[in-house]
C-alpha cells in the first residue's frame, strides 16, 4: 500500500519544507499577464525572469529559449490525492526555479537541497516549465475519467509514422526551456529529486535552437530556415484564435490551456545530404541559402500560390505548400510551432541520430495539427524524415498566484 | 503593444529581484561575524528571527568544528565542519524565537561554548534543531547489527555448503536450485561498498574492472558460479569455484568476529545498500544468467531493514521522515514481489512489463531519497 504523501514527507518534506517556504516565498511581485513574456530580445542575461504566474502558462508564446528538454512522465502515485500532492510539489519547484533564489540550507538534517550546478544562488535564465496532461491520466486511476476533454486522445499513428511505443505518449509532459543547457538540466534534476517516487520517465528529448545562420529564422538540421511563416506570438488576437483554449462548454476547466502536440521527427540526414540542391528545395518549397520562397527573393517575401496553380515554381507537393496553402479556408488550421533541433548521438548503423523535436500549440488538434498532418500525408519529404515518437497533451491552464497549483481546475 | 506589456512585466520582476537582492544585501550588511579559537567560541551577538548568515572565522592554528546549537538540548541548527585556521565560511540558518549558542570543537582540545543568545523578534519559527549522534549513541546499534550479521553469516555458510555439495555432485539443476538461496543469504547481509573488504569481491564481485572479464582468473564467487551454471560450463569447473567460495565465506566469518565496526558505517549503509541495488540489480547489470536480479533486490531490502532495525532507536527521535522510510520499504517490497513467478522462479528485469519495472524504479528512487537524510543525521559528531 502506498502512502499518498510519502514522496513529500520523506527526505525533502522533512524539516526542509518550513525553510523552503521562507526562502522561496519572499514577496516578489509577480506580473499576471494574459500573454506571458512575449518580449523579444530579452534572452541573454541569466538574471532575466519569465513570470511563472499567469492565467496561461509560460513557455508557449514565450520567445524560444536556446535550450530545451521535453520529458514524458508516467504517474506512479496511488490515487487522486497523491496526484494533487505531486502537482503541488511540481508547482512549488517550477515557481522557485523560474524565479531563482537561494535554496534553503538543511543544516545537519539532510544532504544539500540543491545540486549547486547553477552556483549558490539559482539564476532564472529565462527558464520556463510548461506542464501538459495526456489522455492516459484520465483513465480510472485518479477518478478523472469524466474530466477528459473529448479532443484529448492518444496520438494516432499517421500513415507515414514509425512510432516506437517507448517514445510515445505518457501521463504528463514536461517542457523545460532556458537560455543555457545547464539551467535546463538543473531544473530537470531538481524536479526529479523532489518528485522522486511519484513518476517514471517514459521518454526524454533534449533540443537546441540554432542561432540565425547568417540571419533571419534559425535553421533546422536539413539546413533550411524553419519557422519563417510561424504565427506572430505577439498578436494576442491571433493567439486567442489559434492557440489558447478560451472556453470549453463540456470541460470548462481547460480554459486558459492549449493543446500541445509533440513529435520526435528523426531526419535521415545522410540520405538527405546525398540528394541534389534542386530536389531539396523542391521538397521544402524554399531556397536553402536565403530561405526565400521559390517565387521570391528574400526570406520574408510571401509566396503567391494562386499565381502558380500548377506548381511550376513551387511544386504542389512541396512541404510549405501542403503545410500552409495560404488560403482563406486553411487559415484556421495554422498552429504555433515551437520546435527545437535534436542531436542524440549515433544509431545502430552508424548514422547521426538527428532531427526535429516538433512542439506545437493550438486551440484544437482536430482543426489544426491533425488537419495539417492529413494534407501532408504521403508528401515526398517523408522519404527523408521519420516521426518516431511524441504525443498529444493539453498544456494546463496557468498557475495564477502563490496559492494556485498546476491542474487545480482539473482536480476541482 | 504586447512587447511593451511583457517588457514591463520583465521590468517588474527585475525590480522585485533587485528589491530582493537589496534586502539580502541588508541581511549581508548585518551578517554577523563570529570569530573562534580554542579560548572562545564567538562573542555575544544579536539577531532577529528569519534567514541569517554568520561568517565564521577561525583565528587559531588548529582546525575546528563550529555548531550553532540549542544550549538546553544540544540540538544542532547548523554547522561548519573542518574550519581550517585563517579561513572564514558562511553558516546559513533560519532563526526563530529561542536560545542559541555557538559550540566549537577544536582539534585535540575540549569543546568550547559561546554565550547563549536569546532571539525574540521577527519570525517566531526557525528551522528545527537535530540532536547530534555520537559514537556512544550508536553503540547499541553496532551490537545489534553484529548479532544480526553473525547469525546471517551462519546461514550463509550453511547455504554455501549446500551449493558446494550440489556442484560437486555434478547435477547442474540441483546446483542451480542451491545457488539462489545461497546468493540471497549473502545479499541479506547488509553489505555495500567496502563493508567486507576483499572478501566482498571474492564472494560477490562482478567481472567489471577485470581485464579478462568473465574469464578473468580473479573473477570468483557467486557471480562466477552463476556464469558457469547458466552458460553450460563443466560442473567440475563450477565445483572448483564453489570450493573456493566455501573457504572465502569461512574466511569472512572468522574475520568478522574479530572486526571492529565503525559506528559511522551504519547510518551510511542505510542508503548505500539500496544505491548498490539500484545500480547493479534494477539495471540487470549484475546478472550473469540466472535472471534473479529482482530476488537479489528483495534480499537487499531485507539487508536494509536489518540496518534500519539496528539504528531505529537513534533515528526515530531525530528524523521526522522516519515513518516515510517504512512506507517506501513496503511499497518497494510489493513492487518487487510482482517479479516472483507463481510457480516459483523470478522474472528477469528485462522481461518485466514496462509498468511493473517503472513501479519498482519509482519505489526504489522514493526510498533512496527518504533514506538519504539518515546518513546526514547519523554522521557521528563530537558532543564534548
Amino acid at each position: 500500500m502506498t502512502d499518498r504523501r510519502s514522496f513529500l514527507r520523506g527526505a525533502l518534506g522533512a524539516g526542509v519544507a518550513g525553510v523552503a517556504g521562507a526562502a522561496t516565498g519572499a514577496g516578489i511581485a509577480v506580473a499576471v499577464t494574459g500573454t506571458p513574456a512575449a518580449a523579444a530580445d530579452v534572452a541573454t542575461s541569466p538574471t532575466v525572469t519569465i513570470p511563472f504566474h499567469g492565467v496561461r502558462q509560460a513557455g508557449i508564446t514565450t520567445p524560444l529559449q536556446r535550450h530545451a528538454s521535453v520529458l514524458s512522465l508516467d504517474v506512479e502515485v496511488a490515487d487522486r490525492a497523491g496526484l494533487e500532492e505531486m502537482l503541488r510539489t511540481l508547482t512549488d519547484r517550477a515557481r522557485f526555479l523560474t524565479r531563482g533564489g537561494t535554496p534553503p540550507d538543511p543544516g545537519i538534517a539532510a544532504p544539500p537541497t540543491d545540486s549547486g550546478v547553477l552556483g549558490p544562488v539559482v539564476v532564472p535564465d529565462n527558464l520556463t516549465i510548461t506542464i501538459g496532461v495526456g489522455a492516459s491520466l484520465f483513465d480510472g486511476r485518479f477518478g478523472l475519467a469524466g474530466k477528459r476533454p473529448a479532443e484529448l486522445t492518444a496520438m494516432p499513428t499517421f500513415p507515414d509514422d514509425h512510432l516506437d511505443p517507448d517514445l510515445t505518449q505518457g501521463d504528463l509532459s514536461l517542457q523545460v526551456c532556458a537560455e543555457n543547457r545547464d539551467t535546463v538540466g538543473h531544473a530537470v534534476r531538481d524536479i526529479a529529486k523532489y518528485l522522486r517516487g511519484a513518476f517514471a520517465v517514459r521518454w526524454r528529448v533534449d533540443g537546441f535552437e540554432s542561432p540565425p545562420r547568417p540571419s533571419g529564422t534559425p535553421r533546422n538540421l536539413l539546413g533550411f530556415k524553419d519557422g519563417t511563416a510561424n504565427l506572430d506570438k505577439t498578436d494576442n488576437a491571433l493567439m486567442n484564435r489559434q492557440v489558447w483554449v478560451e472556453s470549453d462548454a463540456e470541460q470548462p476547466w481547460i480554459a486558459g490551456g492549449s493543446y500541445q502536440v509533440i513529435r520526435k521527427i528523426r531526419m535521415l540526414i545522410e540520405f538527405w545530404d546525398r540528394i541534389g540542391i534542386t530536389e531539396q528545395e523542391n521538397l521544402i518549397g524554399r531556397r536553402r541559402d536565403t530561405g526565400a520562397p521559390m517565387d521570391g527573393n528574400a526570406e520574408m517575401d510571401k509566396p503567391d500560390f494562386p499565381a502558380d496553380p500548377v506548381g511550376a515554381a513551387t511544386p504542389l507537393t512541396s512541404h510549405i505548400r501542403l503545410a500552409n496553402p495560404r488560403t482563406t479556408q486553411t487559415e484556421a488550421s495554422r498552429i504555433l510551432r515551437r520546435p527545437y533541433n535534436f542531436d542524440n548521438g549515433m544509431d545502430a548503423v552508424g548514422n547521426l541520430d538527428m532531427g526535429l523535436l516538433f512542439v506545437a500549440y493550438q486551440r484544437s488538434i482536430a482543426r489544426q495539427f491533425a488537419t495539417i498532418q492529413k494534407r501532408l500525408e504521403g508528401e515526398p519529404l517523408v522519404d527523408y524524415i521519420q516521426p518516431v515518437g511524441g504525443g498529444y497533451f493539453l498544456a494546463l491552464p496557468g498557475v495564477r498566484d502563490d496559492k494556485d497549483f498546476f491542474g487545480r481546475t482539473m482536480l476541482a | 503593444m504586447p512587447v511593451a506589456t511583457s517588457a514591463l512585466a520583465v521590468g517588474v520582476v527585475l525590480a522585485a529581484l533587485a528589491a530582493c537582492t537589496s534586502s539580502s544585501a541588508a541581511t549581508a550588511a548585518s551578517a554577523l561575524n563570529v570569530t573562534v579559537d580554542r579560548g572562545a567560541c564567538g562573542a555575544s551577538w544579536q539577531a532577529s528571527g528569519g534567514a541569517q548568515t554568520f561568517d565564521v572565522h577561525n583565528r587559531d592554528i588548529v582546525t575546528t568544528e563550529v555548531q550553532l546549537v540549542d544550549p538546553a538540548s544540544g540540538g544542532v541548527y547548523a554547522e561548519v565542519e573542518s574550519l581550517a585556521p585563517n579561513t572564514t565560511r558562511p553558516m546559513r540558518v533560519q532563526l526563530g524565537h529561542g536560545d542559541y549558542a555557538f559550540r566549537c570543537y577544536p582539534e585535540d582540545a575540549d569543546a568550547v561554548n559561546g554565550p547563549t543568545v536569546r532571539v525574540t523578534t521577527d519570525a517566531p519559527t526557525g528551522s528545527a534543531a537535530v540532536l547530534p549522534v555520537s559514537g556512544i549513541d550508536l553503540a547499541g546499534a553496532v551490537k545489534s547489527y553484529q548479532a544480526y550479521t553473525t547469525a546471517a553469516l551462519g546461514t550463509l555458510a550453511h547455504e554455501v555448503a549446500t551449493l558446494d555439495r550440489a556442484a560437486r555432485s555434478g547435477n547442474r539443476s540441483s546446483a542451480e536450485a542451491a545457488w539462489l538461496p545461497a546468493h540471497l543469504a549473502y545479499n541479506r547481509l547488509s553489505a555495500a561498498y567496502g563493508t567486507f573488504g576483499d572478501f566482498a569481491d571474492a564472494i560477490d564481485g562482478l567481472p567489471d574492472g577485470l581485464p579478462g572479464g568473465v574469464h578473468d582468473p580473479d573473477f570468483s564467487g557467486f557471480h562466477r558460479i552463476e556464469y558457469g551454471l547458466w552458460h553450460g560450463e563443466s560442473m567440475a569447473t563450477v565445483a572448483k569455484t564453489a570450493d573456493k567460495l566455501v573457504s572465502d565465506v569461512a574466511g569472512l566469518r572468522a574475520d568478522f568476529s574479530t572486526e571492529q565496526i565503525d559506528p559511522n558505517d551504519l547510518p551510511l549503509r542505510a542508503h548505500e545498500i539500496m544505491e548498490n541495488t539500484l545500480q547493479f540489480q534494477l539495471t540487470g547489470g549484475a546478472d550473469q544468467g540466472s535472471g534473479t536480479s529482482l530476488a537479489t533486490a528483495l534480499a537487499n531490502v531485507d539487508g536494509t531493514q536489518a540496518v534500519l532495525n539496528a539504528i531505529a532507536p537513534v533515528m526515530e527521535s531525530r528524523y521526522t521522515g522516519w515513518p516515510t522510510v517504512g512506507t517506501w520499504m513496503t511499497t518497494l517490497r510489493t513492487a518487487l514481489a510482482a517479479a516472483r513467478r507463481p510457480g516459483g522462479g523470478w522474472t528477469p528485469v528485462a522481461d518485466m512489463p514496462a509498468a511493473g519495472r517503472q513501479r519498482i524504479d519509482a519505489a526504489a528512487g522514493g526510498l533512496l531519497e527518504a533514506l538519504a537524510p539518515i546518513a546526514a543525521i547519523g554522521d557521528v559528531r563530537r558532543t564534548q
